[in-house]
């Protein structure tokens, strides 16, 4: 079979009545070109949110509708082809964060962040997928972890952490109330925020455990469209979850695994019942709330002002808004300051949805970080404080690029380091 | 054949056969939709799936476009906005709440209901137009939607057009007799009646789906939609 009609016979499935409706609805009035970071950043139209649905438009209405038969039998329109498939490649996966911004600026609030998955689900059944990004997935199949993160990796770090900041990491505990499901990003390259994270569970006296099994929460399935290999990475931290018998599973600074876990799991797989799924953001919250932990006031408040990036996975699409701005009024109550637009509008770092694992899409990353610059300067920011390690990697890399003088912080890590001894 | 008996039969039959084309057009369509089936969201809720739908629907009706809370996008293409909203706000006022529109309905379901003064119509009607000009323009400069305009477009643009314009001579008496504005505004909503369940302005019907599954989506994630 061509690829073209894998692709097509995969939108075709996957369009019910939901989806029909919502490309029914669209007007091609093209106002969400207005809220991506990518079209702003470079300009390119193609980069239009309603354009990365092209195909999964032209599938259905050639299949169902009579204008689509009409449009096609005439010549207007044409069938989608395997160069298409190679030509939207790059606009779905390079230049979408899946950030679902447009849908807050389309006046029918068409989710087309949701629909763009299903285009990217469609293009990797058709094997349409940038070669680096599926190298990470087959990688993450075969060992575990995107970023090479095997069995006697994860041990090795894990007791260096352990040892490096002399704290306890309580390992493949049963009966734990918590499982915490680290990302590569941070075992690799954020392994101070293990370190923090644990600092900050102790500290609140929480009954909690990682897992050797269930040890990585990125979902590099999810990133493709894979559903088959979605549903192994999910599967494996929930078998953990289920083995160790914990009441809830708590994704650490990580976007796209919570949007994964809390938000969609339930949709295309068996989820466990009576565990919980719950995002580091949301415990620190908690945490301070309930005074299981004390920080600092004003720990921050001598360093140039902060501002906080909201993720589009945690925030936007997670509704973990308020707690880290709690959080750093306490820590910071006369420095931090708001970016512009921000919480539910914010813009997006430009690096999530797998963008910053695929080398050729590097130049439209840069670009759209630009609107971040923008965002930092105006705020006068000293210090961009985030909870997504994808963010983070992003903002680490972009500031480093465009030789920025902002210091970028996980807030685990801030938090940690602001804890009051009780 | 003159314009009287041209305007008897766009007025008359055709008229009766393009609101009968209309509405089985759209009940086709809609039931076309909800035949592929729809998947119920097994995901936990956080805050209020039926909350987040009200909030997605009084933004839509209440707020936007009037007033742009989507900040940076307003600024970025305000044409598309203001145009945009002027365009359907003259709209719904001719429709419903003008006079001569209400009596059609009148006819039509057997009630009337209050209207408003003719130059309060009369100026959203002017407004409306030059706002399909604007959106016209926009359509040939704006290089996203040179990319997303094809012959459908350009005919759903005209389609809605003439009705309007026509309508708007046809109240000010200009240039031809009255009758043949009278006949000529009439086709052209004849056509406009058949056109809207072959095109995308059917769109008002599925933008009641497409608000409520997003308000429904950002709900159950507790985020203001």
């Amino acid at each position: 079979m061509e690829k073209s009609q894998t692709a097509v016979n995969t939108f075709v499935k996957e369009t019910g009545a939901w989806i029909a409706a919502q490309l029914e609805a669209c007007t091609r009035c093209g106002m969400c070109a207005e809220a991506c970071h990518f079209y702003q950043g470079t300009g390119n139209p193609e980069y239009a949110p309603v354009w990365k649905i092209e195909l999964l438009r032209r599938a259905y209405e050639q299949r169902f509708t009579l204008s689509g038969k009409f449009k096609l039998a005439l010549g207007l329109e044409k069938a989608v082809t395997d160069a298409d498939l190679t030509h939207w490649s790059e606009i779905d996966y390079y230049a979408c964060t899946m950030c679902n911004k447009c849908s807050m600026v389309c006046p029918m609030g068409i989710n087309l962040g949701s629909m763009i998955h299903d285009v990217r689900t469609g293009l990797s059944n058709a094997q349409a997928v940038p070669a680096d990004l599926h190298a990470a997935v087959e990688k993450q199949e075969n060992e575990g972890s995107p970023l090479g993160v095997t069995d006697a990796v994860f041990k090795q770090r894990i007791e260096w952490v352990a040892d490096e900041w002399e704290i306890e990491l309580p390992v493949d505990v049963k009966g734990a109330d918590t499982l915490v499901v680290f990302s590569s990003i941070e075992v690799m390259k954020f392994p101070s925020n293990l370190a923090a994270i644990a600092k900050i569970m102790n500290a609140a006296g929480e009954k909690w455990t990682i897992s050797t099994k269930g040890r990585e929460v990125v979902n590099f399935g999810f990133y493709e469209g894979n559903e088959e290999l979605t549903v192994l990475f999910a599967s494996r931290v929930f078998d953990a979850a289920k083995e160790l018998g914990v009441k809830r599973v708590m994704v650490t600074e990580c976007g796209h695994a919570y949007d994964a876990l809390r938000w969609s799991a339930a949709n295309f797989m068996q989820v466990p019942a009576g565990i919980e799924v719950t995002h580091i953001a949301g415990v620190l919250g908690e945490f301070v709330k309930s005074g299981r932990i004390k920080l600092k006031p004003g720990a921050y408040d001598n360093d140039g002002a902060i501002t906080f990036h909201d993720a589009c996975k945690i925030q936007r699409r997670g509704s973990h808004i308020q707690e880290p701005r709690d959080i750093l009024n306490i820590l910071a109550p006369k420095s931090f300051k708001e970016m512009t637009p921000n919480k539910e509008e914010a813009i997006c770092c430009g690096g999530g949805g797998g963008v910053i694992a695929i080398k050729d899409a590097d130049p439209i990353r840069y670009a759209a970080f630009e609107l971040k610059i923008d965002q930092i300067k105006k705020a006068n920011a000293k210090t961009v404080a985030m909870v997504c390690s994808n963010c983070r990697l992003q903002f680490t890399d972009s500031v480093q690029h465009f030789n920025l003088d902002v210091k970028v912080a996980g807030l685990s890590q801030m938090v940690a380091d602001a804890l009051v001894e009780k | 054949m003159n314009w009287e008996n041209i305007l008897e039969f766009a007025r008359g039959p055709f008229f009766q056969v393009a609101l009968l084309v209309f509405v089985a057009g759209m009940a086709y369509r809609l039931v076309r939709v909800l035949a592929l089936g729809w998947k119920p969201d097994r995901v936990k809720a956080k805050g209020s799936r039926v909350g987040g739908v009200a909030v997605s629907f009084l933004k839509g009706i209440i707020i936007w476009p009037f007033v742009p809370w989507v900040k940076n996008t307003f600024s970025r293409n305000p044409v598309i906005y203001l145009a945009g909203g002027l365009f359907h706000l003259g709209l719904f006022v001719v429709i419903f709440l003008g006079t001569a529109h209400m009596l059609v309905w009148k006819s039509l379901l057997g009630i009337g209901w209050f209207t408003l003064p003719l130059p309060i119509v009369d100026w959203l009607a002017a407004g409306a137009i030059v706002a399909m000009i604007a959106l016209f323009i926009n359509r040939l400069v704006n290089p996203v939607l040179k990319l997303l305009t094809g012959p459908a477009e350009w005919l759903n643009w005209l389609i809605v057009f003439l009705p309007m314009v026509t309508g708007y001579i046809m109240t000010h008496h200009l240039w031809l007799e009255y009758d043949t504005l009278f006949a000529l505004h009439m086709l052209a909503v004849d056509v406009l009646l058949i056109w809207i369940p072959m095109s995308r302005i059917s769109h008002f019907m599925f933008y009641f789906f497409a608000k409520a599954i997003h308000g429904s989506d950002f709900g159950k994630r507790a985020v203001t939609p």
